[in-house]
């Protein structure tokens, strides 16, 4: 599983030797790390980091509605956890997942559960397209604005 | 001893927490908004989660977040630090119904000193001196006005859900009090959705003296000694010292007693400070309890030795009191400043942004608790407070000489700060006299008879 010690760690590795970039799969997710940005016209998966476009904050008094969503160089979208807690990618143990890359979503569909505090939050898509890439594996803890699905507005 | 602890606060009490842990072998988790990536709280912590985007409302003081954050890092317990929701009894119910140890005091602590006209009732049973003043809410005017010719003017009217100076009226005769009365209770609506006022006799040059106290689970409250608080602008401390000048060895055995009885009576455990007012003649009324850790704690720190914050984890681990069974001893003489990100100069009109360049004072006795370092962006949401200068020096004179140099020696570019006008007060004939009381320096800002002056 690819958590945040290793990736910190894999960050320092390529920061610190004269490697310029290095690309990482594990378990199905992958990583790329490189020094130098990537070309705009290549979409690949994206570095660790803070979402690269960032939804502008609500003016205050308003309440953050659903998922946050940034809209990235290659027209993908970016749907984002609106809350802290642990991502869940079926509705139970033993049932199939909600989504998996490839599926076609539409708006209101569920496409994972965040948990927290004992409760089942679940978290719907906000755009009608197709599934490209999914961030976290299944139990991961999530945190507010983390990076959980990459969605080809469709 | 926990094995982790989730720190559910930001800045220089967050670092402060941090350390804590660290030298009681206690991993740390971070929590912090979008505003805060670039924390040294989020980058000295073991681990961090992001809860939410730069508003208090939607990060520090987000409940279910914050929560959320202690269950999937497996945080064992919370340090609220102070403000944001350290004293807030729905939080500490909420951390005890999901199994993670608050630390601080209970939620039912909370709520009894929190209720200010309760705890006057509360510490007035147990035998602590209170400000003449009525028992309960007064909502009857006329009733109000009786009881205020009782207590003889001028007398202050305040708000039982309160604080921070909100519903609050200091009237001066008879002929005003109708008028005051009726503001007052309107403020306190609007500003804490309960206008439920009461009134005391008004002392009219106090003293801010506050006993720091230490309760453990196995029913132990001790005292260490005072602070004196009294150097107040808009009733928000800027400096802060012990031991006290007006306080004479029977005065501090006397107030502590009183204070040590205050929160013995009312089973107090964690860290808490008890306020007092200290009038000319040596008399002294109990004002008000804040059941939290307070952002003057390091002076206390310098003079006993003692770790507070230390303390406060190890008594909510279920640990005795490491303090010794004697009175306390305070050593030498400490003094706080407190380093807003504030101009002085436009009534201290905040300034957020990015500090460009920051020298930090240093050398024997100079302590500097602080999140603030060159290239560090002050973000607006916050409230301003962005270091602590604390000095310990053998006595009074030296502490305060130590105090001027590394306010001198303190520079801080690119945004203002108070730094100058701390200085300024240093070296104010009244302050080095130690001839203060809590009116002292809005009367001197009013009289303009302080001065800001750029140091560097």
């Amino acid at each position: 599983m690819l958590d945040l010690e290793f990736l910190r760690g894999l960050i320092e590795a390529v920061d610190e030797s004269g490697i310029d970039s290095i690309e990482i799969t594990r378990g199905g997710t992958s990583v790329r790390i490189s020094k130098t940005p990537p070309p705009a016209a290549a979409p690949g998966p994206p570095a660790y980091g803070p979402p690269p476009a960032v939804v502008s904050s609500p003016p205050p008094g308003t309440e953050r509605d659903g998922a946050g969503e940034a809209a990235l160089d290659d027209g993908w979208l970016e749907v984002q956890s609106p809350m802290v807690g642990t991502f869940y990618r079926a509705p139970a143990p033993e049932a199939p997942p909600y989504v998996a890359v490839g599926t076609r979503v539409s708006k209101g569909q569920t496409l994972c559960i965040l948990e927290a505090m004992k409760l089942m939050n679940e978290l719907e898509a906000e755009v009608e397209g197709i599934v490209k890439e999914i961030l976290v594996q299944n139990g991961d803890p999530v945190e507010y604005g983390q990076a959980l699905f990459r969605i080809e507005p469709a | 001893m926990f094995s982790k602890v989730l720190i559910a606060n930001r800045g220089e009490i967050a670092l402060r927490i941090i350390r804590a842990c660290r030298e009681l072998g206690v991993r740390t988790v971070a929590v912090y908004s979008e505003a805060d990536r670039e924390s040294l709280h989020v980058r000295f912590a073991d681990e961090d989660v992001c809860i939410g985007p730069p508003p208090a409302r939607e990060s520090y003081l987000n409940i279910p977040r914050i929560i959320a954050a202690a269950e999937v890092t497996g945080a064992e317990a919370i340090h609220p630090g102070y403000g944001f929701l350290a004293e807030n009894a729905e939080f500490a119910e909420i951390c005890a119904r999901s199994d993670i140890t608050f630390i601080g005091p209970s939620a039912e602590h909370i709520r009894a000193m929190g209720d200010k006209a309760a705890a006057r009732r509360a510490m007035a049973a147990a035998g602590v001196p209170t400000v003449p003043g009525t028992e309960e809410t007064v909502a009857d005017e006329g009733e109000a006005s009786e009881i205020a010719r009782e207590l003889g003017f001028p007398v202050i009217i305040k708000a039982a859900a309160g604080g921070g100076g909100k519903g609050m009226r200091v009237v001066e005769d008879e002929a005003s009090f109708p008028r005051m009365f009726q503001t007052a209770r309107i403020e306190a609506e609007t500003a804490f959705g309960d206008g439920s006022v009461y009134l005391e006799k008004y002392l009219s040059r106090p003293r801010h003296v506050e006993f720091q106290l230490l309760g453990d689970s196995h029913g132990r409250v001790v005292h260490l000694g005072e602070r004196e608080c009294s150097i107040q602008r808009r009733h928000q401390k800027l400096i802060e010292e012990s031991p006290c000048v007006a306080l004479t060895p029977d005065l501090r055995a006397r107030m502590g007693d009183a204070a040590v009885r205050g929160a013995e009576a009312i089973g107090y455990v964690s860290a808490g400070t008890m306020e007092f007012l200290l009038g000319e003649a040596g008399e002294f009324y109990f004002m008000e309890m804040n059941t939290r850790i307070q952002v003057e704690h390091p002076v206390t720190e310098m003079v006993t030795g003692y770790d507070l914050m230390k303390e406060m984890i190890r008594i909510a681990a279920g640990e005795p009191l490491a303090i010794e069974d004697k009175p306390i001893e305070l050593r030498g003489h400490a003094i706080e400043c407190r380093i807003n990100a504030e101009d002085p100069s436009r009534n201290f009109a905040p300034s957020p942004g990015r500090i460009e360049a920051m020298h930090q004072p240093g050398g024997m006795g100079v302590r500097l608790d602080t999140h603030a370092y060159g290239g560090y962006l002050v973000p607006p949401h916050y409230d301003s407070l962005i270091a602590k200068v604390i000095v310990h020096g053998e006595d009074r004179p030296e502490a305060i000489a130590r105090m001027r140099f590394a306010l001198e020696s303190f520079i801080i570019q690119g945004i203002h700060t108070t730094i100058p006008f701390l200085h300024e007060l240093m070296g104010h004939a009244d302050f080095v006299a130690g001839d203060f009381d809590t009116k002292w320096l809005e009367r001197h800002m009013a009289e303009g008879t302080l001065v800001y002056r750029p140091v560097h």
